[in-house]
């Protein structure tokens, strides 16, 4: 039997998480400029609202994602507010705000596995039938086949988004210099907490798709962050279509990795090849 | 008493770790998220050394700062390619992949199970033996050590090669028109960092008698760097009190009542809170002079 | 950077004050100390038992539901009479299933709550660890959930109820060449408590003439789905599963499912004992071996425990065929212990391995000599979603 075909579908898969991941990752890393390793706790956030909401709950599941993007984006549109806004205001470097983003992750997973407990939890009970479809001798199911859609249908959003409405223009002018926007009058805190909220809503997504996908627990968020952010460093940070290049690169590596090496040595695959493009390519595939 | 000894040795380790991180975060500015890779060099070279091939403590630790120095060599190399934010993050690549050998090659480390039954330090010259057996003698043994690094530590501080670093660390580039090699300072700082790691790791080892890979993950890596950033970075005095605060806070917590279902978890999000509060209020740490 | 000598002042200042803040934090834990040694003077005063539990971290999906079995015995207990008359307090420690926090638990137990018996350490770290720390202070340490072959006689003052790693592996392995298999894909979880069992199977089954093609993967893995098309190709006459926790091998199973894989199964006791897993995935177990040390499921004492747990906190009982019996068994222990030589870690220590045929929730337990639980494992065959005896 031949692995490829299996493979190359095992990667999609993967490599699409990483993609939506990256997305919201690189959507604020090109705002405000910093490592938000915050943003990991938007996975959980995202999971458990909606576990909590359909499986204790009961309500209906679209009205539970609906609600589940809207704390995962509340919560990460809150952390900037009082926290990386003020420190933003008083000109604290990257390393201040990436240590203090370190603060939220810690104490938020602690507070979901208070509420939770931190056994894994998996959505898939919510959906009655996952059918498994074949294609040239891979098979993937149904939730993994909506996972690649959502990878398509937000990159097609997000570029809507940034290129035809006044909101995006007003995000690419942050990115590209802050303090020209301010000057040209762009409400610049406003755009950067929308811009904290949507950013948590994907987040939030993703946590979502994981729990219907394989599962959820309260820590999982640093070790899916991590993966965007070699992600975003591969395809060039801050890069929205950079990251989804890297994203799919990075799980690529992993998944032949396993195959070529050995599944024990998957997270220094990873972590290799973050190094092999800081040394050779910091820039990233495609730099901005 | 046994129980305060007892945290009084780890205070001991973690200000050695502190200082040592403290030479590379706060001297030289490096961002290193991967000094708990070389912590567990020392304690895995040391503890096998011990364990299989029967070596004194004292030149197994030796040995074990020589393979820390080594391997810090070849990753500050790499690191000193990298730019600002970026150094942090290949350096928790590095972190990972020193992580990986540790559970991986188990002809070596034994993997998951790690290593159990490595011995206290013993001293012998002639016929004179001494086992640091008791925890209190062990715990002279360690503030010695904290000693002797400190010391250290505060003679590269005032020596010519410290205020170069300084100079470095706030403006590398009018350094290397003045005609320094910065790079090779930042090297030698690094690696002068790691090896103190290791040595911290070997007592850690002998102390606990036993390691796994589970000690050695990134996120104490991130824990030393808050004990550094909590003290106040480049200041000796300043990683001392953040070894200090940051051993001993879980340690209080346990005294008191949160109700005992989400004690555990509540010391987590009290951590949490405190990296938040001090990096909105507090930037510099406790002590420390240079703000990140 | 500030200028240094504009705030050298006040910062000395605020160092003496943290200084002071920080001299009040150990005083208080001192006089804490003091306190919680002459509480113990009073004889009315409930029995202080040690518990040592990872709570957070890796761990914590052990240690919760540990600890709500442990409370939930002490409660019967206490609401029974308690032992010898005097309520059973739990003192509860996390230990983070690392050596490190183990030693520090242990250490506060000991000197602070002055325990002569804990009930701990969850993880094999964690009692490894600790184990020099209760010798030393001659405290009995009673593990329900440690299964390194490493702790196997460490010490006379450790005890476990758990039985060691290598009892099931051989057991499997000599049953999978009974069954004529020459090549088995192994994937194991990275834990000690995996590779111990990998260990024994592949000791036994390769000086039987068998190949095993083994793949490892570590305990945050979840997406398996690339390491099981690896072992897929290698057309194994059998594929053994060996991890850690339930909620992996339902991960892995689910995600076999996905890739429309069905091989041969074998697993471990994790898997064994757990009829809620064997039953959802039903299709995909027909006929595969097992071994299991919780030979009975219509055991009274087990099901009381799981039908109590399920109504004081609402779920079901984790862990119901490893961890969970012999946990609760362990509180039960420490009763009968206590009431038969009193609170003294030396001589309870001593008493633990007079244990014979001790009826608790996970059968009959026997301690040997060396502080390990007699008795291996029971080769089991999946049947229509159910373990049965294999003859």
């Amino acid at each position: 039997m031949d692995i490829v075909p299996q493979l190359i579908a095992n990667s999609l898969i993967a490599g699409s998480i990483y993609a939506i991941l990256t997305l919201g990752f690189n959507l604020t890393y090109s705002t405000a400029k910093f490592i938000d390793i915050g943003f990991g706790v938007e996975t959980a956030i995202g999971g458990y609202s909606v576990f909590y909401l359909c499986k204790t709950l009961g309500l209906p599941l679209y009205f539970g994602i609906f609600l589940g993007l809207f704390c995962s984006g509340l919560v990460s549109f809150l952390a900037y507010r009082f926290i990386y806004k003020p420190l933003r205001a008083r000109k604290a470097s990257g390393t201040v705000l990436l240590i203090a983003s370190l603060g939220v992750l810690t104490a938020l997973q602690a507070l979901v596995a208070i509420l939770f407990t931190s056994q894994f939890q998996t959505l898939s009970g919510l959906i009655q039938a996952n059918r498994v479809f074949e294609l040239l001798g891979g098979t993937f199911t149904a939730v993994q086949l909506s996972i690649f859609c959502t990878v398509l249908i937000l990159s097609v959003l997000l570029a809507f988004l940034l290129k035809g409405t006044l909101f995006g223009k007003a995000i690419t002018a942050i990115s590209d210099d802050e303090e020209v926007a301010k000057i040209v009058g762009i409400n610049t805190e406003r755009v950067m907490g929308e811009v904290f909220f949507i950013s948590g809503m994907i987040g939030g997504l993703a946590g979502i798709l994981i729990g219907f996908d394989t599962g959820i627990e309260p820590i999982m968020g640093l070790s899916w962050l991590l993966a965007a952010v070699v992600a975003a460093i591969v395809g060039g940070i801050g890069n929205l279509y950079g990251g989804l290049v890297g994203a799919y690169l990075l799980a690529f590596a992993e998944n032949f990795g396993i195959w070529k090496i050995s599944g024990e040595w998957k997270m220094a695959i990873a972590f290799g090849l973050l190094i092999i493009f800081l040394v050779w390519r910091p820039r990233g595939l495609f730099p901005r | 008493m046994e129980y305060l000894t007892h945290l009084a040795v780890l205070v001991g380790i973690y200000s050695i770790l502190a200082l040592s991180l403290n030479l590379v975060l706060g001297y030289a500015g490096i961002i290193s998220v991967t000094h708990a890779a070389f912590f567990g060099l020392g304690a895995y070279t040391s503890a096998i050394l011990t364990t299989v091939y029967d070596l004194n403590f004292f030149l197994a630790a030796l040995c074990g700062v020589l393979v820390a120095a080594i391997i810090s060599l070849f990753v500050g190399t790499v690191l000193s390619k990298f730019r600002g934010d970026f150094v942090a993050l290949g350096s928790v690549g590095f972190n990972v992949i020193v992580w990986s050998v540790f559970l991986n090659v188990q002809e070596l480390t034994r993997g998951p199970l790690g290593i159990p039954g490595i011995g206290r330090p013993n001293l012998e010259f002639g016929i004179w033996n001494y086992e640091f057996s008791s925890n209190v003698s062990f715990l002279v043994l360690s503030v010695i050590f904290v000693a002797l690094v400190y010391f250290l530590c505060q003679f590269i501080e005032k020596s010519s090669f410290g205020r170069a670093l300084k100079a470095i660390r706030e403006d590398e580039e009018a350094l290397q028109v003045f005609g320094y090699r910065t790079l090779h300072y930042k090297l030698a700082v690094f690696v002068i960092g790691a090896g103190l790691a290791s040595i911290a790791g070997a007592l850690f080892a002998s102390y606990i008698t036993f390691i796994d890979p589970s000690t050695f993950t990134i996120n104490e890596s991130i824990f030393l760097l808050s004990v550094v950033i909590l003290g106040g970075l480049a200041s000796n005095r300043g990683a001392l009190i953040g070894a200090l605060a940051l051993v001993l806070l879980p340690e209080f917590l346990r005294f008191v009542g949160f109700p005992s279902d989400i004690a555990a978890q509540m010391r987590q999000v009290v951590y949490g809170v405190m990296l938040i509060v001090l990096m909105l209020y507090r930037p510099q740490g406790l002590v420390g002079e240079y703000k990140l | 950077m500030e200028p240094e000598a504009q705030g050298s002042g006040t910062s000395l200042i605020k160092t003496v004050l943290w200084l002071v803040v920080l001299i009040l934090i150990v005083g208080g834990l001192i006089i804490y100390g003091k306190k919680g040694g002459e509480e113990k003077e009073a004889s009315k005063e409930p029995i202080k038992v040690g518990v040592m539990l990872p709570l957070t971290g890796d761990g914590a999906p052990y240690g919760e539901p540990a600890r709500n079995v442990y409370l939930l015995a002490t409660e019967e207990i206490n609401t029974a009479g308690g032992v010898s008359g005097q309520p059973l307090e739990l003192i509860i420690e996390d230990s983070k299933c690392n050596g490190k926090d183990a030693t520090s638990a242990a250490q506060k137990l000991i000197n602070i709550d002055k325990v002569q018996i804990i009930l701990g350490g969850f993880c094999s770290s964690e009692s490894i660890a600790a184990t020099p720390v209760a010798a030393a202070a001659k405290v009995a340490l009673f593990s329900p959930g440690s299964s390194s072959p490493d702790l196997t006689g460490i010490s006379p003052y450790f005890f476990r109820n758990y039985p060691s790693d290598a009892s099931q592996g051989k057991v499997l392995a000599e049953a999978a060449v009974a069954k004529g298999w020459k090549k088995v894909a192994f994937l194991q979880e990275q834990t000690d408590y995996a590779l111990g069992v990998f260990k024994a199977f592949s000791a036994r089954f390769t000086e039987l003439g068998g190949t095993i093609i083994k793949e490892e993967v570590p305990s945050n893995t979840i997406d398996f789905r690339s390491v099981l098309s690896k072992l897929k190709t290698a057309n194994a006459d059998a594929f053994f599963l060996d991890p850690q926790t339930l909620p992996v091998a339902e991960r892995v199973f689910k995600q076999m499912q996905d890739l429309k894989w069905k091989p041969v199964l074998m697993f471990n006791d994790v898997v064994g004992g757990a009829p809620e897993t064997l039953a959802t995935y039903k299709d995909l177990m027909e006929g595969a071996l097992t071994a299991e040390f919780t030979a009975d499921p219509n055991n009274p004492k087990f099901t009381k425990l799981l039908a109590e747990y399920k109504t004081k906190y609402g779920v079901d009982l984790l862990y119901a065929s490893s961890y969970g019996p012999t946990e609760y068994d362990a509180v039960y222990l420490i009763k009968t212990g206590i009431e038969a030589v009193g609170n003294n870690g030396e001589k309870f220590a001593v008493w633990s391995r007079t244990v014979k045929d001790w009826e608790g929730a996970s059968g009959k337990t026997t301690i040997g000599a060396d502080g390990d639980r007699i008795g291996g494992h029971t080769l089991k065959i999946v049947k229509d979603g159910k373990a049965e005896v294999m003859k």
